[in-house]
C-alpha cells in the first residue's frame, strides 16, 4: 500500500503542498480546501506537516452512516464519494489525526485521495520531505535514517570499545 | 490568438523560467494545447519535483491580458494597434534622428529580469555597442551586481550557488531559500541528515530559522560587524588557513590590524547581535571550517554598505580556506563559447557610460550602467541627455527606487518602447509596446555554473505576431544599417549554433540531453594551480583598485545611514524585498491562484510597535519616508519575526508601490545599489 509519508525534519514551510492540494481540491490556492496541513509555531519554533495516512483500520471509514466513505480499489486510498456524504462530520470527529475536513460551502466531507495515485505534493515539495511509495519501504527508510542520526550522536553508537 | 505548438500531441522537455532557478519540466502537449507541466525526472536541480510556479507557465502562456500585437501610443494617452514593420520602421527612424541630433548615447537598453540573462542579455548589449552607445541598464542595478561585486573584488569571481549539502556548516545571511530558491531546500535538508549545523543571520525571522542551530536577529546593514568580529576571532585564535594566506593572498596585515577593534562586545552594541552569540558562531566556523556554505542573500547588498558587507563574508570564507571547493566559494570553469557582446571589439569608455563617473567599479567590473542615475540624465541632470530607451521585460516604474521620479524621468523621454507580456505600469509610459515571448516559445542555451552544465531550452509553441528577442534585436539591427554586420544570424537556432560552434557541442547533443550537458568535469582547488582572476592574482583581502578609485582598500564597517543619522521625524526602519513564494518581483501578480495567497500587500511590522500607534491587523495605515508615502493595510507580526523599529513591506505590488517610499540617492559607494533595505520612514493610522 502506498501512502504519502512526511519526513518532518527536510520540511522548510514553503506550503507548496497546501496550495497545489488546494489547487487540485478546488481549483484555487485557498488554505481552506487543502488536504495537507504545515503548522508553523512561532513561539516554538517547529514545523510540522500532517496528511491523511490512508489507515488500515480507517476511523472515517468505519464511523461514516452514510457509506460514504470507501477505499479506492486501485490506490488503496480511503476516498470520500461526495454524492453519498450527508455531511454528519462523523468522520471529522473520529479521525484521530486531525486528517479530515469538512467543505463549509458544499457541505461535505473532505480527505486526501492520493490525487488517484499521482499525488501532487509530493511533486511540488522541493525540499523532498514528501515522500509517495510503499508504507513498508518508508519504514524501513526511516529506520535507517535513525541509525544514521544516532550513529553520530549516541555514545552507545560508536562501535566496539578498544580494551 | 494563432498559436502553433511544436508538435501536436506529446511531452516537450525544457527548463522553466517562472524564476531563474531553472527547473527542468516536461511541458505535456494535446492538440496543440499546453494541458500540464510536470517536473521532469532527470535534472540534477529540481531532480523530479517543481514548485507552483511552473505550473503556472501555462498561465502566463494563454493569460487574456498578454499583449499579442505591437501597440502605439496616440497624443490622447490611448494605444492602438499597429503593425510589426510600421512600428520598427517607425523606432529605428526615430532613434536615427536621436542620434544624429544628441549622438548615439543619447540612446540606452534596459533589460529586465523577464526574459532572463545569458543570451538574453548577450543580445541587447551587442545591440546597444553597436549603435554605438555604452548605455546597458539591467535589473541587475538592484540585484545580484552588489554580490557578485563583494566577492569577485576579493577572489576575482563568484558562483552564486554553493553546493550546500557537501557543507558541515550552513550560515544564512539576509535570504530566505526555501521562497527564494526552491531547490536549496532540497541540499539543506540532506545536509540535515548529515547533521549539518545552520546558522540564520536575518532581521527577519523565516520558517527556515526554525531549523537553525543559531538565529541572529541583527539590526539591518549590520552584518558588516559581524563578518569583521568573526574574522577578528578567527586571527586572535590563530584558527585560519595560514598556508593560504602566506601563499596566496595579499593585504592580511591590513586586515589582522583593522580587525582588532570588532570584540564580540564591539559587534553586539554595532549589530545588536549578543556577544556570546558571536562567540557561538565563530566556535561553529573554527570547529567546522573549512566546509562552510556562506550564503549571503540581497539582504546584504540592498544596503549603503552592502559590497563591504559581503566583501567581509567573502574573506572570513578565504580565511576558513574555503576557497574552490564544492561547498564554498567554487570557481566554474567556463564552457569556451562565443559571447554576444562586443566589448572586445568595441571600446565605448569615452563616450561616458552613464554612472560610470560615479560608480567606476559597477562599469568597470559588470559593464552595467547604473539605472537609478538614468532617471537623472533623462530629466535633463546629467552630463548629456538620454532621449531614447529600448526596454525589454522590465518594470522600473514598479521595482526601481523613488518611483515617481522614475514615471517622470521615463515621461520625458522622446523614444521609449517596452517589449513585454503584459501592459505593466512602465508598459503604460511607452510610446510603443511590442509583445514579447515567453520563455515556452523561444530556444535558448542555459548554463549551471556549480555543474558546470549546458542546457539547451526547447521552443514548445509560437503565437503568430510574437516575435522571439532576438528577432526583435535583429529586426531593429538591420533597420539601423549594422544588421548585416552584427545580427547575421537568420534565427536564434543560428544564434545558438555559432555561440556552440567554438566548444565542439552540437546543438543535437544538447537536444539530446534535457537533463543536462556537463561540459566540463568540475575539478576543485584550482587557484593551487592557476592565477586567480584578480589584478594581484591572489586573493585580494586589500584591493589597490579600490584604493585607486579613492575607496577604502579594505571593507571597512560603515554603520548604515539609518544608525549613523537616527532621525526622530522617520523613526522605523523599512526593509522591502522579503520574498514571497508565488510572485518573482513584480511578475505572476496577475494569476488569480496566486492572489488567493497574497491577495493585497501589507506592511509587516512587530506586535509592540502597532500597541503603541494603536495599530491591529488589517487596519489601514500611511507609511511615509522623506521620498513618499504610501497608503497599506498593517500585519502584525509574531514577536520573534521582526525586530521592534524594524517593519517589512514586499517589494513588487504593482498596486502598492513601495518605491514611492525608497530613496535612489542614498547609494552603495562601489556598487551604486539603492538602500532598499534600510528606508528610514514614519508610520501612522489612518483607518479601519
Amino acid at each position: 500500500m502506498k501512502v504519502v509519508f512526511v519526513e518532518h525534519n527536510r520540511c522548510l514551510a514553503c506550503r507548496n503542498c497546501e496550495r497545489v492540494c488546494s489547487f487540485q481540491e478546488a481549483g484555487g490556492f485557498k488554505s481552506e480546501n487543502t488536504n495537507i496541513w504545515v503548522q508553523i509555531d512561532m513561539d516554538q519554533r517547529t514545523i510540522f506537516t500532517l496528511t491523511c495516512l490512508q489507515c488500515d483500520v480507517a476511523a472515517c471509514l468505519n464511523i461514516c452512516p452514510a457509506n460514504a466513505i470507501r477505499r479506492d480499489p486501485h490506490t488503496g486510498a480511503v476516498v470520500v464519494d461526495e454524492k453519498l456524504c450527508v455531511g454528519c462530520r462523523m468522520c471529522v470527529f473520529a479521525c484521530p489525526f486531525g486528517c479530515m475536513h469538512f467543505e463549509n460551502l458544499q457541505h461535505v466531507a473532505a480527505k486526501c485521495d492520493l490525487c488517484g495515485g499521482d499525488p501532487k505534493c509530493v511533486k511540488n515539495c522541493m525540499a523532498g520531505a514528501l515522500h509517495y511509495a510503499d508504507i513498508n519501504y518508508l519504514a524501513n527508510m526511516k529506520r535507517k535514517k535513525v541509525d544514521q542520526t544516532f550513529a553520530k550522536t549516541s555514545p552507545l553508537h560508536e562501535g566496539p570499545h578498544r580494551s | 490568438m494563432k498559436i502553433k505548438a511544436i508538435k501536436q500531441n506529446g511531452i516537450v522537455q525544457t527548463l522553466c523560467r517562472m524564476c531563474d532557478t531553472r527547473c527542468a519540466i516536461n511541458v505535456h502537449l494535446k492538440d496543440g494545447v499546453i494541458t500540464d507541466i510536470t517536473p521532469f525526472d532527470r535534472h540534477p536541480v529540481n531532480q523530479g519535483r517543481m514548485c507552483p510556479r511552473g505550473s503556472a507557465a501555462i498561465d502566463l502562456f494563454y493569460h487574456p491580458h498578454r499583449i499579442l500585437k505591437p501597440l502605439k501610443r496616440q497624443p490622447d494617452g490611448t494605444f492602438s494597434n499597429v503593425s510589426w514593420e510600421r512600428a520598427l520602421d517607425e523606432i529605428a527612424e526615430k532613434m536615427l534622428g536621436l542620434k544624429d541630433q544628441f549622438g548615439a548615447r543619447s540612446i540606452g537598453v534596459w533589460k529586465g529580469e523577464g526574459v532572463g540573462f545569458y543570451q538574453q542579455e548577450g543580445y541587447p548589449r551587442r545591440f546597444i555597442q553597436a549603435f554605438g552607445s555604452p548605455n546597458y541598464f539591467s535589473n541587475d542595478s538592484a540585484c545580484y551586481n552588489g554580490r557578485y561585486m563583494g566577492h569577485s573584488l576579493v577572489t576575482g569571481f563568484w558562483n552564486a550557488f554553493p553546493e550546500f549539502s557537501h557543507a558541515d556548516l550552513i550560515i544564512l545571511l539576509g535570504t530566505n531559500p526555501p521562497i527564494c530558491h526552491p531547490p536549496f531546500m532540497r541540499e539543506f535538508a540532506d545536509g540535515r541528515e548529515r547533521g549539518v549545523k545552520l546558522v540564520v543571520i536575518d532581521p527577519r525571522l523565516n520558517p527556515v530559522a526554525c531549523y537553525a542551530d543559531i538565529f541572529a536577529q541583527p539590526y539591518p546593514g549590520t552584518d558588516g560587524a559581524l563578518g569583521w568580529g568573526l574574522i577578528r576571532y578567527l586571527i586572535e585564535t590563530k584558527n585560519y588557513d595560514s598556508e593560504l594566506v602566506e601563499r596566496y593572498s595579499i593585504g592580511f596585515d591590513k586586515i589582522a590590524a583593522y580587525a582588532n577593534k570588532f570584540t564580540p562586545e564591539y559587534v553586539e552594541k554595532q549589530s545588536g547581535i549578543y556577544s556570546h552569540v558571536v562567540e557561538n558562531i565563530a566556535q561553529l566556523v573554527i570547529k567546522n571550517r573549512p566546509n562552510i556554505s556562506i550564503f549571503p542573500g540581497t539582504g546584504l547588498e540592498h544596503h549603503d554598505n552592502g559590497v563591504n558587507s559581503v566583501r567581509t563574508f567573502a574573506i572570513l570564507a578565504c580565511l576558513c580556506g574555503n576557497i574552490d571547493i564544492s561547498c564554498g566559494l567554487f570557481w566554474p570553469e567556463e564552457m569556451g563559447g562565443r559571447q554576444l557582446n562586443l566589448y572586445g571589439e568595441i571600446q565605448l569608455e569615452d563616450q561616458k557610460p552613464i554612472g560610470a563617473d560615479k560608480f567606476p567599479a559597477l562599469y568597470d567590473i559588470r559593464k552595467e550602467c547604473h539605472s537609478m542615475t538614468a532617471m537623472d540624465y533623462m530629466l535633463g541632470n546629467g552630463e548629456y541627455p538620454l532621449k531614447g530607451l529600448i526596454l525589454t521585460a522590465a518594470n522600473p516604474a514598479v521595482t526601481n527606487p523613488n518611483t515617481r521620479k522614475v514615471e517622470k524621468a521615463l515621461s520625458t523621454l522622446d523614444l521609449f518602447v517596452v517589449n513585454d507580456f503584459f501592459l505593466t505600469p512602465t508598459a503604460k509610459l511607452a510610446h510603443y509596446v511590442l509583445p514579447a515571448a515567453t520563455f515556452l516559445e523561444r530556444s535558448e542555451i542555459h548554463y549551471f555554473p556549480k555543474r558546470q552544465m549546458v542546457n539547451l531550452t526547447q521552443k514548445v509553441l509560437e503565437i503568430s505576431g510574437v516575435r522571439d528577442e532576438y528577432s526583435l534585436w535583429h529586426d531593429l539591427a538591420h533597420r539601423l544599417g549594422f544588421g548585416e554586420k552584427y545580427f547575421p544570424w537568420k534565427n536564434e537556432e543560428e544564434v545558438n549554433r555559432w555561440i556552440l560552434e567554438p566548444t565542439g557541442i552540437s546543438l543535437e547533443k544538447l537536444r539530446r540531453h534535457p537533463e543536462g550537458y556537463v561540459y566540463k568535469a568540475v575539478r576543485y582547488k584550482k587557484h593551487l594551480k592557476k592565477k586567480l582572476p584578480t589584478p594581484s592574482g591572489k586573493i585580494e583581502f586589500a584591493s589597490a583598485y579600490l584604493k585607486s578609485l579613492g575607496l577604502s582598500e579594505i571593507p571597512e564597517y560603515v554603520p548604515p545611514h539609518h544608525i549613523c543619522q537616527t532621525s526622530t521625524l522617520y523613526p522605523f526602519v523599512l526593509t522591502t524585498g522579503a520574498r514571497k513564494s508565488l510572485f518573482y518581483h513584480s511578475r505572476h501578480q496577475n494569476i488569480p491562484r496566486f492572489r488567493n495567497v497574497h491577495p493585497q500587500a501589507v506592511v509587516e511590522m512587530h506586535p509592540q510597535d502597532a500597541a503603541d500607534l494603536g495599530i491591529s491587523n488589517d487596519d489601514l495605515v500611511r507609511v511615509t519616508s522623506e521620498v513618499g508615502s504610501l497608503d497599506i493595510r498593517a500585519k502584525v507580526r509574531h514577536p520573534s519575526e521582526l525586530r521592534p523599529g524594524v517593519i517589512e513591506i514586499y517589494h513588487g505590488w504593482e498596486d502598492w508601490r513601495v518605491n514611492f517610499l525608497t530613496h535612489d540617492d542614498i547609494n552603495d559607494p562601489i556598487s551604486g545599489f539603492p538602500a532598499l533595505k534600510a528606508v528610514q520612514v514614519k508610520v501612522e493610522k489612518i483607518g479601519r
